[in-house]
């Protein structure tokens, strides 16, 4: 656009003062450099390939194609590129978009993830869309067909919420809860080596003395929630300083397996994790100034293994929180 | 020229529009217990945390050492100088995650305080009511109330 424009200046210029011809005037050349690198830049292009679909997403034909419609072009094996995604250099935006989309949520390979996976995939979706953080806006704005209506996301969280079923517990989850509090209250589960995730964050036992800040009942993934504070968040809590956090403050989320009685009371069952957020804008300046961390069952096995890039899926959910300082929980001030 | 204006305008009203004018909500207000010396929270651990989904009511229960070392235990035996603090809150969808529920306005706050004199064990029993933390002077229902929150099996929290 700016090169047209540029042009046709230029012209009317040389059309009023009449001097050198088209080709020696030094404007035309530089337009034309520009042309020929901008074909030439036509000629690097990284691969987008259209991989076989291993296990396709099955849903609701109303259901699947708002999904197909607003999210199969980057989290898919089947992007649908049209003749302006093709063009050098937003053809490498597109692709590299496309590269990332998959890496973190392939519809099409839909079959390689565990049926808890998949519907936790499903529930972060459907909030990333009432988040407003996805389908990209960066996309939306020139794939307009890919937005999604308030009426399509009552379809889709229509049918989330028909995935949501409310039972009294089984006697096997019972019996896991009894073992395992059983193991706990004889003191068996006490940690004597600390274990520690690969982007170096080692489990806090002291959590559990700190304050709860908020709970939370989860009914997409059947947990239960108590976001504990430490000194410093609680602090910071009280004398309204949590836009941003200060350095220091550490949340602890500890999640447990829903045990439901008869009469609708549900209780804590099974220890899940404890997940922590340390707040140091400098040391964890490139993870949004938060460290991420989850340990999982009694035994605290840090999630991600070995593998240090498990901090770009917590940062990837926490992401839309940007405003709230990538923060979900709202504290509860007394 | 004319272009070049229109241009100009264009990209910024493109860039205005861009900008988030959202409004943050930092606190969860609702859910705030009013200040008042009838309880006190200060101190106090999390013995366990559960919500009744027929009443949509989330509840912690919160204990001083002692409260959440017997709970533990089992409430085998009652103690004196021990706390525990009963909270129960309405439930609200979280606005910040579809498929989650949070606290809302505190319905109740039940405080048990055990004091021992001699070999006896007294149990006091208070429940404060809606916002303004009303006592309830009906003291009928006590007994099973105290059961009911002595009954708690503690969260595992390892």
């Amino acid at each position: 656009m700016g090169i047209v424009l540029f042009f046709v200046l230029q012209n009317r210029k040389a059309m009023k003062t009449k001097k050198k011809p088209l080709y020696q005037r030094k404007a035309f050349i530089i337009i034309l450099i520009l042309f020929v690198g901008f074909v030439g830049i036509q000629f690097v292009r990284p691969d987008v390939p259209n991989l076989p679909v291993t296990g396709d997403l099955e849903a609701p034909a109303d259901v699947k194609a708002i999904i197909q419609r607003a999210c199969y072009d980057c989290h898919s094996n089947n992007a649908n590129l049209r003749w302006y995604d093709k063009i050098v250099p937003v053809y490498w935006g597109v692709a590299s978009h496309i590269k990332d989309g998959r890496a973190d949520l392939n519809f099409s390979e839909w079959n390689k993830l565990a049926p808890a996976d998949q519907k936790g995939k499903l529930w972060e979706s459907i909030n990333q869309i009432i988040a407003g953080a996805m389908p990209l806006p960066s996309y939306t704005a020139v794939h307009t067909e890919a937005k999604v209506s308030p009426a399509d996301l009552a379809v889709l969280k229509n049918y989330l919420a028909s995935m949501v079923h409310s039972k009294p517990a089984d006697t096997a989850a019972i019996n896991a809860a009894d073992k395992q509090y059983l193991h706990w209250e004889k003191n068996e589960t006490a940690i004597t080596k600390l274990s520690t995730a690969a982007n170096g964050i080692s489990y806090i036992p002291d959590y559990k003395n700190w304050q709860p800040i908020s709970t939370t009942e989860r009914f997409d993934n059947n947990t239960l929630r108590v976001i504990f504070g430490n000194d410093i968040a609680v602090k910071a809590i009280k004398e309204n300083k949590i836009h941003p956090w200060p350095n220091g403050a550490i949340f602890a989320k500890v999640a447990w397996a829903q045990l439901q009685d008869k009469d609708g009371t549900t209780h804590t069952g099974e220890f899940k994790q404890v997940e922590y957020m340390i707040k140091d804008d400098k040391k964890y300046a490139s993870t949004y100034g938060w460290g991420w961390a989850r340990f999982k069952t009694p035994k605290m096995v840090p999630y991600g293994g070995a593998n240090v890039l498990f901090t770009k899926e917590c940062m990837n959910c926490h992401k839309p929180m940007a405003a709230e300082d990538f923060v979900f929980t709202l504290p509860i001030k007394h | 020229m004319k272009t070049v204006y229109s241009l100009i305008i264009a990209c910024t009203l493109m860039l205005a529009a861009c900008s988030d004018n959202k409004q943050v909500e930092l606190y969860n207000t609702k859910a705030a217990l009013p200040a008042s010396a009838k309880y006190n929270l200060g101190g106090l651990k999390v013995i366990t945390s559960f919500v009744n989904k027929t009443k949509g009511t989330a509840s912690t229960l919160y204990g001083n050492d002692l409260a959440l070392k017997a709970a533990i235990e089992g409430n085998k035996i009652i103690a004196g100088n021990e706390i525990f603090t009963l909270v129960t809150w309405k439930q609200q969808d979280d606005d910040h995650w579809f498929g989650a529920k949070i606290p809302s306005d505190v319905e109740s706050v039940e405080v048990i305080k055990t004091a021992s004199s001699g070999n006896n064990v007294a149990i006091n029993y208070q429940q404060l009511n809606g916002k303004p933390l009303d006592l309830k002077t009906d003291t009928s229902g006590q007994a099973e109330r105290i059961k009911y929150i002595l009954g708690q099996k503690p969260s595992v929290l390892p």
